[in-house]
């Protein structure tokens, strides 16, 4: 997995975060996985298509999404329910079309496939049978992971 | 307040509308998630599903008539975005004449519309402030 592809999501969450919430998160470990596995309360799974393929699962802890919302709206919330979750999915979305067109001028051209948001439930993601990159970040309002899965498609010059 | 003086672009006509969209959807998300009964919020979720479908086409109109003005260059990019925006919301208008005004989709739709806005003015609308500055017109 070429450094490219988890750079072009690192430098797309850091503009999102610091346009919405005015939080600049910053990069703590960077280690390779064996699997997509849900280790946070709260959980975004991105696909990619296009020159590259695979998926990007985003995870926060749950206190982290109540503050990015109360951030954002102005308005306290005690959980995670569809409206909050919705939101999430949102910036997620933001995230990876700014990663794509990162991605694009590195020269690869893809698509994000619509989130899938999972709250405080076990998920069963697919075996990836390769390894991933899961890139570990830090900001005033609590950790997050990012875990990149991408292939390059055969024929991609 | 979801407002920040940080997406001001420095034209005064867009940035009174912004504000007003801001303080529109802000009531809005405030009215769906305080406790009051269900039944009894539904006349404000009515009024602000109509308050956005006419004001937010007469904003970009104005933001879009605005651009021609000062022949902006990346105004077909910025014309695209505002029917994704319009679509978003006719897309919510026609989930709710169909399924009811559910409170599990109005709440999702209120996530989603204060995503869209800040996104929308905090970074493409400040786009058109930077364009304004580099030609050394009046935007600040």
């Amino acid at each position: 997995m070429k450094a490219e592809y988890i750079n072009s999501f690192y430098k797309a969450v850091k503009d999102v975060f610091q346009l919405m919430i005015d939080v600049d998160p910053q990069r703590r470990d960077l280690k390779v996985v064996e699997d997509l596995t849900v280790k946070r309360d709260a959980n975004v799974v991105l696909g990619v298509k296009g020159d590259l393929h695979g998926a990007i699962l985003f995870s926060f802890p749950k206190a982290m999404i109540l503050e990015m919302i109360r951030i954002m709206s102005g308005m306290d919330m005690d959980k995670i329910d569809s409206f909050a979750s919705s939101a999430l999915g949102e910036v997620a979305n933001i995230i990876g079309g700014n990663a794509m067109t990162n991605l694009a001028q590195e020269n690869y051209v893809c698509d994000i496939v619509p989130p899938q948001i999972f709250i405080d439930e076990y998920v069963s993601l697919p075996s990836i049978n390769e390894k991933a990159l899961l890139l570990t970040l830090v900001t005033p309002i609590g950790e997050f992971d990012i875990t990149v899965y991408l292939k390059e498609v055969e024929g991609k010059q | 307040m979801m407002w920040k003086d940080k997406f001001k672009i420095g034209v005064e006509l867009i940035d009174n509308q912004h504000k007003e969209l801001f303080r529109r959807v802000s009531d809005f998300t405030q009215t769906i998630r305080n406790e009051e009964n269900w039944e009894d919020k539904l006349d404000k979720v009515k009024e602000t599903m109509t308050f956005m479908k006419e004001y937010v086409v007469e904003h970009f109109d104005a933001e879009e008539a605005y651009q021609e003005e000062i022949n902006y260059p990346d105004i077909e990019n910025h014309k695209q975005a505002h029917a994704r925006f319009k679509e978003g919301i006719n897309g919510y208008v026609k989930i709710f004449e169909e399924e009811g005004f559910t409170e599990d989709k109005i709440q999702e739709f209120g996530g989603r519309l204060m995503t869209w806005l800040i996104v929308h003015v905090g970074k493409m609308d400040q786009e058109i402030g930077e364009y304004v500055r580099s030609k050394g017109g009046q935007a600040q």
